[in-house]
């Protein structure tokens, strides 16, 4: 009977983990072979010219470009106003924070992590309103406030994997630090953060690819489906996500919606490779801990 | 290299030590005075407070959930004798206290750095030497503890691809680095083979006469070999302190142990 039933759950485990590749590799060779075709100078920069687009000295209609740069600039702008928060309140919950108070400030991230990405726009939104019906009449939907609602979104990811990495150390790591007369800070920074260093770059591979491929928090924040090249921290800009959301949504020739299944692609490849920096960074960062401290 | 210490004078006076975990008491009125005469190996039962002693003697045990502790201990280091307890004490901050006694844990448990690293980290962050001073160092301690020849070509390499015997030695040296007084060693050789466990009791036994060691023993055996003083625990208490020549016949010995567990 046992037997029978390990056998069970292996033939289980197998089926589940084949079955979880089959559904990636169709999605991704559908994607491919609608896609693919598609991908060219013409996709990215419509009728442009490819160097004078790319350098923002023409402007780019109907095509990728301008998507590209805007998502690349929002999600590293997110990322770069989120990790640091993210990250340092993780430190703080693993770490420092007493116990009663862990409880609540744990029950307010876990509140964060469940509110849905439309209310993240909605209130960068209404933030925006208020500003204007009080001190900044001009005010509008801009790239840093998308990148703003975003960074609230991916925020407890960070906080999160941070926390859970740091308290997966063992307790005989732990001591390390203290037993030879490291401070609590010297501790954190330099024994236990890098140990728990892969923990926290899943955190923020995570994050990035949240934050590529939102689409409900920017509709409400700024993006628009013409704006061009983003025109600095307080203009309007275009992005991937929502450019496929739009084409799929409203496409008026076949060419158009192949096109969507072409930008979908890129998004994918622009993801790769912010994950791909990232990992380069934390190899980086890992090799100097290792080598020089 | 430190010079010979005074003999049997007393290095550690404890009072009154109690220290319980979430209400329950693992130590218990522990009164005792501790001289200075070879390695202090602590034996006893499983559970019966060891480890929480060798921990109460660089206050690590505050880093456990659910600590409360009292009394008095007063340890000898450089002057003179010092209230380790006195958290207000502007003489001795609990992060000197660690580095003037330093602790080898069961395990060894290396950071997961390159050998030198592990040297490094704690000589820069605690000792604040400069570079060079830290190289020489670095070859003074691993030379104290037998490892120069075995790692000085690989210093870069990682220190997880040490045998245990040899991160345990590394864990040794890294403590030994910072220029302890006293060194506590809790069962330093239980996860360790015969041959390996029998090298760091030789080590302990050069050792002796620059540091003074408080260990904790799993086997009789090594506690005959390397102590001084036998120590004797049972249910957070002290139960005896034995002399050498109390435990040099195996079958007195033997005995007394029987009589108490």
């Amino acid at each position: 009977m046992n037997r029978l039933l390990n056998f069970g759950v292996y033939c289980w485990s197998w089926i589940a983990t084949l079955g979880v590749f089959l559904v990636v590799g169709l999605l991704l060779s559908y994607l491919l072979a609608q896609g693919l075709p598609t991908i060219g100078k013409e996709l990215f920069f419509g009728d442009a010219p490819a160097w004078e687009a790319i350098f923002g000295q023409v402007r780019v209609w109907d095509a990728l470009w301008p998507a590209c740069v805007g998502t690349l600039f929002l999600v590293l702008l997110a990322t770069l106003l989120a990790v640091p928060i993210g990250i340092s309140s993780g430190i703080y919950l693993a770490c420092f924070a007493p116990k009663s108070f862990k409880r609540v400030l744990s029950l307010l991230v876990e509140l964060l992590a469940g509110t849905p990405s439309i209310v993240m726009g909605l209130f960068g939104f209404a933030f925006i309103l208020f500003l204007r019906n009080t001190f900044f009449p001009d005010a509008n939907t801009s790239l840093l406030l998308a990148a703003a609602c975003l960074a609230l979104l991916i925020l407890p990811y960070l906080i999160f994997t941070t926390q859970a990495a740091l308290e997966s150390l063992s307790d005989e790591y732990r001591l390390i630090g203290p037993s030879l007369g490291f401070s609590q800070i010297q501790t954190v920074f330099h024994v236990l953060l890098p140990a728990a260093g892969r923990g926290i770059l899943s955190g923020v591979v995570l994050s990035i690819g949240r934050a590529a491929e939102d689409t409900a928090v920017i509709m409400l924040t700024g993006v628009i489906a013409n704006a061009g090249l983003p025109q600095g921290l307080f203009g309007k800009f275009e992005a991937l996500p929502f450019r496929i959301f739009y084409l799929a949504a409203e496409y008026q020739t076949p060419a158009e919606l192949d096109s969507a299944y072409g930008t979908a692609l890129v998004l994918l490849c622009l993801t790769g490779m912010l994950y791909g920096s990232a990992l380069a960074l934390h190899k980086t960062l890992e090799l100097r801990w290792n080598q020089h401290g | 290299m430190e010079p010979t210490r005074m003999k049997h004078q007393p290095f550690c006076i404890i009072k009154n030590l109690q220290v319980s975990f979430h209400g329950r008491t693992v130590l218990q009125k522990i009164n005792l005075t501790l001289s200075d005469s070879g390695i202090i190996v602590l034996v006893g039962p499983s559970g019966s407070g060891k480890t929480t002693f060798l921990r109460s003697l660089n206050r690590l045990n505050e880093h456990y959930p659910g600590y409360s502790g009292s009394g008095k201990i007063e340890l000898k280091l450089p002057g003179s004798m010092q209230d380790i307890q006195d958290i207000h004490s502007t003489d001795l901050e609990v992060t000197e206290l660690r580095r003037q006694v330093g602790m080898v844990f069961q395990t060894p448990n290396v950071l997961p750095v390159s050998i030198a690293q592990n040297i490094n980290l704690p000589l820069k962050l605690v000792t604040g030497l400069d570079k060079v001073e830290r190289e020489a160092r670095l070859i003074e301690v691993l030379q104290e503890v037998h490892l120069w020849d075995e790692v000085k070509d690989r210093l870069k390499e990682s220190s997880s691809r040490l045998s245990g015997g040899q991160q345990q030695r590394l864990c040794l040296a890294r403590v030994l680095a910072l220029k302890p007084k006293v060194l506590l060693l809790d069962e330093p050789t239980a996860s360790l083979d015969f041959k390996a466990s029998h090298r760091i009791e030789d080590l302990l036994i050069e050792l002796q006469d620059r540091y003074q060691i408080i260990a904790v023993s799993h086997s009789l055996r090594q506690a005959r070999r390397i102590a001084g003083q036998i120590l004797v625990m049972k249910e957070g208490q002290i139960e005896h302190l034995l002399k050498k020549e109390q435990f040099e016949d195996l079958e007195m010995l033997q005995k007394l142990l029987d009589e108490i567990f």
